[in-house]
């Protein structure tokens, strides 16, 4: 019997000539070395081609189950049926999430509820990035940089979640997300006529090369708004917008890629002329208060994978939102009296009482007051009998200019398989200008620490807690902590226990408000002058304190695989103190942290992919809400909640249907179906597909607020897109 | 220092004297004169631990790693010898004469020996498939997957060819195979297609399809769908998809005893391994909701199920 021979160490050529004999070659040394440090090291049968691990564990994230929260995912299929030509319609898909409107193009959306007019406490981010306006703290849904098609989905965090979003995501934080460049390859055009002035375009073009891709998109919206207010008079909500986005993925190597984005908007926003002269006898006006809408980002994002385990990104992001509101107001000339302005800051119920009443005044004397309330009243009044009961117009400038930057740093380390660690700091420098609002430029500094671990004590158990730090200059710091235990039954289904704090700063229009109007282009001369200030000014309080949130949370996720069924159902107790619940409002705004609120309930939701054709989708959601502001509790509906029908035909056929409803949302009841029918067309390569909407309002109630109602119950459009 | 390296080239000196005389007795008999002679065009750490591996497996035989271009014509090897090709140079070589030894060849994907062969095998070859076979991988999605039905595929003009036998496959197992062709990479939008249509995907190891390249796209757009994949290969696996069967070198070598067991006459002319591991990634299946991959077991049962007729 031969013995094993290996001849590797002395090769010969075929004619039996030896022409080498040695080491093995140098080469193949380091090559062994090199390789020594793979898993699969030295095996001839596994691929050897280095391939990037690129699913790491800092870029996996948390099983649905696993989630320490209680999240809606809104996905493309959904934002497609639903056919929704704007992202707060969309979160009517939200359990919880309510869904109101001011104008036609104002729409608020609270989760739960709390103050009726604008949504302030609730966390809104494009691709990571807030877009909660800086200085006036709202969100101007229909004014938002993005279009409809470019969304990939939207996930709602439903709960307090400042550790990951920071201060303002007190109650819930809407994270949308857009599809990625790589993802928006060729050319799309669409278009979407309808009832109501709907008038929609969308354009986009996606190229990829080696390294990187890009979209460029251009989309317009257009629509009247409301038909008739409370009275029948037409509504004056139309809207009219132009966007531009430009999105860039760039991968620089296999560690380091960057993305950026530069997204802009104008458009105008109509608004019913609301001034009513404070004096009588005046019957000059305008007509319009309309708003010239202008925003404008960027952002850019470095993502730095150090290996497997461990990752960092660095985001700064820059914005602005220009409202240009120029209207003409017309009132007596006394408006602009400097003794009347002066009684305004001595007593402003006085200053009301002699200004509703002046005619009857001036017939005799000033009102019982103080002797200096007097002493002025009687100037003001000697004005009015001496001519400044004149009517003067001018123009009264309400616009605003905010801007913010941002920038963050948050690092991901894998300590272990059950271990791991997200960190990081953030810098956001907020600055508004507004000559009404703020008498010039008023402007903030915030920095924040924040860090969550996530333990997974055993398969079962899983251990997610951290805490966040911020330190504003306005208003001063705070330390909000979280902390949420998962038990997984299984890794479909989930238990969860939440408890977090959560905290909102003050914004700078609650805190800090110097609100009054300089009225230009007066026209006659008034007091000597061309302007004149108005003579009510309302100055915010300056030391408010944060509001507090303490949210308490019981939840179940579960996914039956067998029959493709999600279920979510959540148990709530949240409470609100150091409430500031004040309207914003001009004439004596007090802005206090008087007051609280509490929400308990419970929320469900289930997503049935009954097969490959069909998926249903309930949502619904029963709130209490309690509060000592009863503003605070008109935007709660108590129950509320969605239901949808999504199928496929089959030849291109799909339809959805879909119904909405929440019970007395500001005391009006919403009810509403809405159908959408579409035909795929495939034309070669390219793919048209064209589809009609149909919403069916089934109640007879305005829509939120009195003034919002349509000539009809049902609206229809029409869409045809073309993809190649 | 400078004793130190002179001791050294001593050292090296004996050693070079040492292998010249341990050559000048090979130099005896050609070096090709072997009852198994594997060859390679290249020869790397991974060849010579599996050629040293094989000797150690097979004492009884004379086993000889030569590379390919210090071999002669393969009419020209004596007739007894069993050569074992370990790359596709090698067979390129071996399939210049259609006379020459039996022949088995390793480490060739069913798309390789389409791209060189077509349909035609030529005689005495055997090819043994490095690619996981279809209905194994099938079977894995089964076993992991119970819930999965439409399996998404994506292909190419080179593995257009593998959709019949999958379709054929699938069928018995309840399956539908959702093809999907992708012949730019650069574009990503029939991946959202077939995403959209597909309960997992199934990759075929294309190397034009699942490369270094592709692969970050591929993983990031179909966890994005929370779409698991399965395939084409090991290496995928650690890079993100969610599992594989794969045969590494313990299992080969347990394929080529038995082979070599046999006359060559008894050769099968393309052969799967029957020998095979199971790998899965357990973050990746926490992630998505779905039970770790219990490796062996998992392994065991399809080991199993392929011994039923």
């Amino acid at each position: 019997m031969a013995p094993p021979q290996l001849t590797w160490a002395a090769i010969r050529n075929y004619q039996g000539r030896a022409v080498y004999l040695g080491p093995p070659p140098r080469s193949s040394l380091w090559l062994m070395l090199l390789c020594s440090g793979a898993v699969f090291a030295d095996d001839l049968f596994l691929d050897s081609q280095p391939l990037p691990q690129v699913l790491t564990a800092t870029r996996l994230k948390q099983s649905a189950a696993a989630v320490p929260g209680s999240m809606t995912v809104i996905d493309s299929e959904l934002i497609k049926a639903s056919g929704a030509r704007d992202i707060s319609e969309l979160l009517r898909l939200v359990p919880g999430m309510m869904v109101g409107y001011i104008s036609g193009n104002q729409a608020t959306v609270n989760y739960h509820g709390t103050n009726a007019r604008d949504a302030r406490r609730m966390q809104v981010l494009i691709d990571g990035r807030s877009v909660y306006r800086a200085g006036l703290a709202t969100v101007d849904w229909s004014d938002i940089p993005v279009a409809m098609e470019d969304i990939e989905r939207i996930e709602v965090f439903r709960g307090p979640n400042t550790v990951s979003y920071g201060a303002n995501a007190l109650m819930a934080v809407v994270n949308i997300l857009t599809r990625s460049p790589a993802n928006s390859q060729g050319s799309r055009v669409k278009v979407t006529r309808g009832e109501r002035g709907i008038n929609d375009f969308y354009a986009s073009q996606g190229v990829g090369w080696d390294t990187g891709d890009l979209r460029l998109s251009m989309s317009g919206q257009q629509d009247d708004g409301f038909d008739s207010d409370a009275v029948g008079a037409d509504r004056r909500d139309g809207r009219r917008l132009n966007r531009f986005s430009l999105a860039v993925s760039q991968t620089l190597n296999a560690q380091q890629s960057i993305e950026w984005q530069l997204n802009a908007k104008e458009g105008t926003n109509q608004r019913p002329y609301t001034y009513t002269p404070v004096f009588a006898g005046i019957t000059e006006g305008g007509d319009n208060s309309d708003v010239t809408a202008k925003d404008y980002s960027g952002s850019l994002r470095w993502n730095f994978d150090f290996n497997p385990d461990h990752s960092l990104y660095i985001q700064g992001s820059a914005q602005q939102w220009d409202r240009r509101q120029v209207w003409k107001a017309c009132d007596a000339k006394v408006s602009f009296s400097p003794e009347l302005t002066r009684l305004w800051q001595l007593n402003p119920n006085y200053a009301e009482k002699l200004a509703r009443h002046m005619d009857a005044y001036s017939q005799g004397t000033a009102p019982p007051g103080s002797a200096p309330e007097q002493a002025l009243a009687n100037q003001v009044l000697d004005q009015w009998r001496t001519g400044a009961s004149q009517s003067v117009c001018g123009d009264i400038d309400q616009s605003t200019r905010e801007s913010r930057y941002d920038l963050e740093i948050q690092d991901t380390l894998s300590l272990s398989d059950s271990l791991r660690l997200v960190s990081g700091m953030n810098y956001r420098y907020d600055r508004a200008d507004s000559d009404t609002y703020f008498n010039g430029t008023l402007d903030d500094t915030t920095w924040r620490l924040f860090g969550q671990l996530e333990w997974r004590a055993s398969e079962h158990w899983l251990l997610q807690g951290g805490a966040m730090y911020e330190d504003t200059h306005l208003s001063g710091n705070s330390l909000t902590p979280r902390v949420a235990v998962n038990y997984l039954i299984n890794p479909r289904h989930g238990l969860r226990a939440v408890y977090s704090e959560a905290i909102r700063s003050p914004d700078m229009f609650e805190n800090n408000v110097n609100w009054s109007y300089r009225v230009a282009n007066l026209s006659s001369p008034t007091y000597g002058q061309n302007s004149g200030q108005y003579f009510v000014v309302t100055r915010g309080p300056g030391n408010l304190d944060k509001e507090r949130m303490k949210s308490r949370e019981l939840g179940y996720n579960g996914f039956f695989a067998d029959i493709g069924l999600n279920v979510d159902v959540k148990l709530f107790y949240d409470e609100i103190t150091d409430m500031i619940s004040s309207p914003l409002r001009n004439n004596q705004y007090i802005a206090s942290n008087a007051n609280s609120s509490r929400f308990t309930g419970a929320e469900s939701q289930f997503d049935w992919r009954m097969s490959d054709a069909d998926r249903l989708r309930f949502t619904y959601a029963y709130v209490d809400a309690s509060s000592s502001n009863p503003l605070d509790k008109a935007q709660t509906a108590r129950n509320s909640g969605s239901a949808g029908w999504l199928r496929e035909w089959g030849q291109g056929w799909s339809s959805a249907l879909f119904y909405y409803g929440d019970d007395a949302l500001n005391q009006y009841r919403f009810e509403r179906v809405d159908l959408r029918v579409a035909k795929r067309i495939a034309l070669g390569k390219a793919n048209v597909e064209l589809a009609g909407m149909l919403q069916q309002r089934l109640d007879n109630q305005p829509t939120t607020w009195a003034d919002n109602n349509y000539d009809h119950r049902q609206v229809l459009y029409f869409s045809a897109e073309l993809e190649f | 220092m400078g004793e130190q390296s002179r001791m050294t080239l001593l050292f090296i000196s004996r050693l070079w004297r040492r292998a010249l005389l341990l050559v000048c007795l090979l130099l005896t008999a050609p070096a090709w004169s072997a009852d198994i002679l594997l060859t390679a065009a290249e020869d790397g750490a991974g060849v010579q631990a599996f050629a040293q591996a094989l000797a150690l497996q097979r004492p009884e035989d004379h086993v000889i790693f030569t590379p390919l271009n210090e071999l002669p014509t393969p009419s020209h090897l004596p007739a007894g010898t069993r050569m074992i090709l370990l790359d596709l140079p090698g067979l390129d070589w071996r399939l210049q004469d259609t006379q020459g030894p039996p022949t088995l060849v390793l480490r060739i994907s069913r798309l390789q020996a389409n791209q060189r062969l077509g349909k035609n095998l030529p005689a005495k070859i055997s090819l043994l498939w490095s690619d996981p076979p279809l209905d194994r991988q099938l079977r894995l999605i089964t076993g992991i997957l119970p819930q999965a039905r439409r399996i998404g595929v994506l292909y190419g003009p080179d593995s257009e060819f593998l959709l019949p036998e999958l379709r054929q496959y699938a069928a018995p197992l309840g399956l539908e195979i959702v093809p999907q062709l992708w012949d730019n990479t650069n574009d990503s939008r029939p991946l959202q297609a077939l995403f959209r249509n597909s309960d997992v995907l199934l990759g075929l190891d294309d190397p034009q399809l699942y490369n270094p390249k592709t692969a970050k796209n591929l993983l990031l757009s179909s966890y994005a769908q929370q779409l698991p994949l399965v395939g084409p290969n090991a290496g995928f696996v650690k890079a993100g998809s969610l599992a594989s069967t794969y045969s590494d070198q313990a299992d080969w070598l347990a394929v080529l005893d038995r082979l070599l067991d046999h006359p060559p006459a008894s050769w099968p002319r393309t052969l799967y391994p029957e020998h095979f591991k199971v790998v899965g990634n357990p973050q990746v299946a926490r992630s998505l909701g779905i039970e770790q991959v219990d490796e062996t077991n998992v392994a065991a049962r399809l080991a199993e199920g392929e011994k039923r007729p």
